[in-house]
């Protein structure tokens, strides 16, 4: 008699996601990222030494918006399956405010565009005037889908008018 | 008075509802509900996900471009009262609204007829594949036989008509034709 028996949990809960999602712990979005890539990429890969940043801000992966420690640990990153993930997230334009505007009724619909991916140029590289390079790709199915959507639209509006 | 669009599912926001959350370059995420906000917490992409509006109009679930949602827009310009522009705008919301209506629910109309012909060309694709489960392939074989072996004895009695003609020649008095050197052709010869 006496004894507390400590209960046995059965569900772990996301106490541990909740804390990730903070305010606080809030990561850059994908259409910072975005931003970034497009104007500040030589800035962002080769900053000024930070001794409060890991790596003291010398390794930077600008897709990821993550600092390390060396060289090796960043290669290392660069063949991981998250920043990989991350490249194939960035190959469409990210969502932004406008286009949930858009989705409202405020305007037409518009398709996102896909986008070449690349991992970021070394350094050395981007002193040497290299930069990310965000390319749109051209796409065939657009130029297939116009006429077809157009011709709808008139038939409607035909249809209207009877 | 505004009435905002949420930024997750792009729905409408009425005053005193929602959440506002400034990112640190200024940039103002408003939301619907907590449901909104928490998916965007969660680094959601509106477009991944189901039940947005975004994802509805990139799916070509509904009418996504027309000419009739080019009306409304954030125009940020003040404009001076006159009754007569306001009555005129009343017309006008009314006017648009019901075009916009009755063409989202065409453009739904037309979308599940194209399913509703799919799915009865599927059924007709269905039912002479298995063909066999409403109709065995056994049934009426006997009488199928039956016919095919009365058709069969036409075929060989038609075959045994043509008769050949026999011609019943005495051996040794060709034997002696040919010792006296005449040739076979010539004997049929002699005989026609």
């Amino acid at each position: 008699m006496g004894m507390v028996q400590k209960r046995k949990k059965m569900h772990y809960g996301d106490t541990h996601l909740q804390r990730r999602w903070r305010v606080r712990n809030r990561r850059r979005d994908l259409d910072q990222i975005d931003d970034d890539m497009r104007t500040r990429s030589a800035e962002l890969i080769n900053q000024n030494v930070d001794l409060e940043k890991p790596g003291f801000a010398q390794f930077y992966c600008v897709h990821c918006a993550k600092y390390f420690i060396d060289d090796t640990a960043m290669q290392a990153h660069f063949r991981t399956k998250v920043h990989k993930r991350r490249l194939k997230a960035l190959e469409t334009e990210p969502y932004t405010i406008e286009e949930s505007e858009r989705a409202a009724g405020r305007g037409s619909f518009v398709k996102a565009k896909k986008r070449t991916m690349e991992t970021q140029p070394t350094k050395e590289e981007v002193i040497a005037g290299k930069r990310i390079k965000v390319e749109e790709i051209p796409s065939t199915v657009d130029a297939d889908d116009k006429p077809s959507t157009s011709k709808a639209k008139r038939k409607r509006e035909e249809k209207m008018e009877t | 008075m505004r009435i905002e669009t949420c930024y997750f599912c792009s729905s409408k926001i009425y005053p005193g509802h929602g959440v506002n959350f400034v990112r640190n370059d200024c940039k103002i995420f408003k939301f619907c509900r907590g449901k909104c906000h928490k998916a965007f917490k969660r680094k959601k992409n509106p477009r991944k996900v189901g039940w947005t509006k975004a994802h509805r109009k990139a799916a070509g679930k509904e009418l996504a471009i027309d000419s009739s949602f080019e009306f409304e827009k954030r125009r940020n310009v003040p404009i001076k009262y006159s009754r007569e522009t306001w009555q005129k705008a009343l017309v006008a919301i009314k006017r648009v609204t019901e075009i916009k209506e009755r063409r989202t629910n065409h453009f739904v109309m037309e979308r599940l007829r194209k399913g509703r012909e799919m799915e009865i060309h599927m059924d007709v694709k269905d039912v002479q594949r298995n063909m066999s489960l409403i109709r065995s392939p056994a049934a009426g074989l006997r009488e199928r036989r039956a016919k095919e072996a009365a058709e069969e004895a036409a075929l060989m009695e038609e075959e045994d008509l043509p008769e050949e003609k026999i011609t019943y020649v005495d051996a040794r008095e060709l034997e002696k034709r040919l010792e006296e050197g005449m040739g076979i052709e010539d004997l049929e010869m002699l005989e026609a």
